[in-house]
């Protein structure tokens, strides 16, 4: 049971919620960009939501099915396409094998997700399957997926998800006969506006420059990647120039470089860092966050620490009750 | 008194910061409280991040966020309104680890520019890096680079202006006050003076990493042949 990459595409990588437990070893928690979607992907599938998947970064990716499958791809930046026919994301299709998904540009978002149903057998590396290109960890010998990678999946399939009665057409898919009921956070634009809260350093910012954080707009700039997003804007400066102790950061910290430019530090950023932390963003804002492609617009608005916590247990409940009615539909 | 600022990084990991200073009583204090909390975990614990003077607490669903932290500013408060020191950080090994490493030019490719800029002959320079018994501050910036200290006054040296591409793996260098040693093949802008034929991070074994923050370490002087034999 295997896919092959006939193309990578822009970016395409084994990711799954990363590596956790040896960040005290400087190595990066990684895995996927957008948490929502590829959770989505695997919820679909019937996998546990940290199940390895494929994240592909916009367009251009080319996978043959080498058996049948199940399969289902999430999130945005793409249109995706089985042997030409356009296919709808967030639902579950029973594809025929040596059947051909390709993704093709779109205007909006920037990763989507393909989950296959009983999930992919990749070998974990501290505990993850996510692929850390910058050292080599993860995925296929530590590297993106490349033209020729096979990568074999499991049967292991959940009886829930499995619907006996389709019948594959001839464009070598089918749809399972339920689907959810789900809205993406993202919104097809390419402005985008995100929850920060403010940061351990945000004291040590002139005015002038807290009143820009949250009151003027920034661009992705082409320096962005999964490490971190570079934003383009008004400078940000400090009260006084300092140097700061390292210490650790997180995803979604917002750094600032002594030039004054803001960087978003994404999945794959260091363990430890020493710019001053102006703000965070949300954990939950975090994968629409992933969503802006370089060019897009971010505007941030700030809401409390304690709403922050609020909207993640809201999106935690959101994904468990996901779970369930799935369950319950296919019982 | 230490008095430390407890703040959040993220909805789920929040920082007990004690200092802005390299301190190695400091960063013992670090040390103890990560110890406590990893032996006492608290529900939803996952995992510390020790800095020089910071500890990163990281956590998942089953921890109360608020609660937690009021219980960590309450536990903290009880320390630090008896003795300061009250949590003391157990030893991690009575002997210092043993780093051997090569100081031929070779392989401590800064060492000439360093004669000049510190006003020292080469054997000046090892003789003072090898005195010192080092302390591991916190592991970080890639994956299994030690951050030791404290460099002796006299061979504090600036970072390279223009970062070399390429820095071999094995390689110690020094920067300010600190020693490090390169664990794998990486741009860099560390003084190098010498090479280790140990591997200091393996990313396929299990402890991934030769150091932790809290370890004591020396380095031993050996010849290019002693280097070679190693490998």
């Amino acid at each position: 049971m295997s896919i092959t990459i006939l193309k990578p595409g822009i970016s395409a990588s084994i990711q799954d919620f990363g590596r956790w437990h040896y960040q005290k070893y400087g190595v990066p928690v990684g895995g996927v960009m957008d948490k929502m979607s590829s959770s989505i992907a695997n919820i679909i599938c019937g996998n546990e939501v940290n199940e390895a998947l494929l994240e592909l970064t916009l367009h251009g990716t080319e996978i043959v099915f080498n058996e049948d499958a199940y399969c289902c791809i999430s999130g945005d930046g793409c249109n995706a396409y089985i042997n030409e026919t356009k296919i709808e994301f967030n639902r579950l299709i029973k594809i025929k094998a040596f059947s051909i998904l390709k993704t093709k540009p779109t205007r909006y978002g920037c990763r989507a997700y393909l989950a296959i149903a009983g999930g992919f057998q990749v070998n974990k590396i501290m505990g993850s399957a996510s692929t850390y290109v910058a050292s080599g960890i993860g995925g296929i010998n530590g590297k993106n997926l490349a033209t020729g990678d096979i990568i074999q999946f499991t049967h292991k399939i959940k009886k829930v998800i499995l619907d006996t009665s389709i019948q594959l057409g001839e464009n070598g898919f089918a749809y399972t006969n339920w689907h959810i009921n789900f809205k993406h956070q993202h919104n097809n634009s390419n402005h985008t506006s995100i929850n920060c809260v403010k940061g351990p350093e945000w004291n040590l910012f002139n005015q002038p420059s807290q009143h820009t954080l949250f009151n003027t707009t920034f661009t992705v700039s082409n320096d962005s990647n999964r490490m971190g997003y570079r934003l383009e804007g008004n400078e940000l400066s400090l009260i006084q120039k300092q140097e700061m102790l390292s210490s650790a950061v997180a995803v979604g910290i917002i750094q600032v470089t002594p030039k004054g430019q803001p960087i978003i530090l994404m999945a794959d950023a260091q363990t430890i860092g020493g710019y001053p932390r102006i703000a965070r963003v949300c954990s939950t804002d975090i994968s629409k966050l992933a969503q802006s492609r370089p060019g897009d617009v971010i505007s941030f608005n700030q809401i409390t620490e304690d709403e922050s916590y609020t909207k993640l247990r809201e999106q935690d409940k959101k994904i468990d009750q996901l779970k369930i009615s799935i369950e319950m539909t296919n019982r | 008194m230490i008095i430390p600022r407890i703040y959040s990084i993220h909805d789920r990991a929040i920082t007990i910061e004690f200092s802005q200073t390299i301190d190695e009583h400091i960063n013992m204090q670090v040390i103890a409280w990560q110890q406590e909390i990893e032996s006492n975990p608290f529900p939803g614990f996952i995992e510390c991040v020790p800095a020089y003077s910071s500890l990163t607490i990281y956590f998942d669903a089953d921890c109360n966020i608020e609660e937690f932290k009021n219980q960590l500013q309450h536990k903290i408060n009880i320390v630090e309104n008896t003795t300061p020191l009250n949590i003391t950080e157990k030893k991690q090994g009575v002997q210092p680890i043993e780093i051997p490493v090569c100081y031929e030019i070779e392989f401590g490719f800064d060492l000439p520019w360093l004669t000049s800029h510190l006003n020292m002959s080469i054997e000046e320079i090892i003789q003072l890096h090898i005195k010192n018994i080092y302390r591991v501050y916190m592991i970080g910036f890639i994956p299994g680079f030690p951050y030791m200290g404290i460099l002796p006054p006299k061979l504090v040296a600036p970072r390279k202006q223009h970062p070399s591409l390429k820095i071999p793996a094995g390689s110690i260098g020094i920067a300010g006050k600190q020693t490090g040693i390169y664990p794998t093949d990486i741009p860099g802008g560390w003084q190098i003076i010498g090479r280790t034929p140990l591997t200091i991070f393996n990313k396929l074994n299990e402890p991934t990493c030769l150091l932790k923050a809290g370890d004591n370490v020396r380095f031993i002087p050996i010849s290019k042949k002693e280097f070679d034999q190693f490998q």
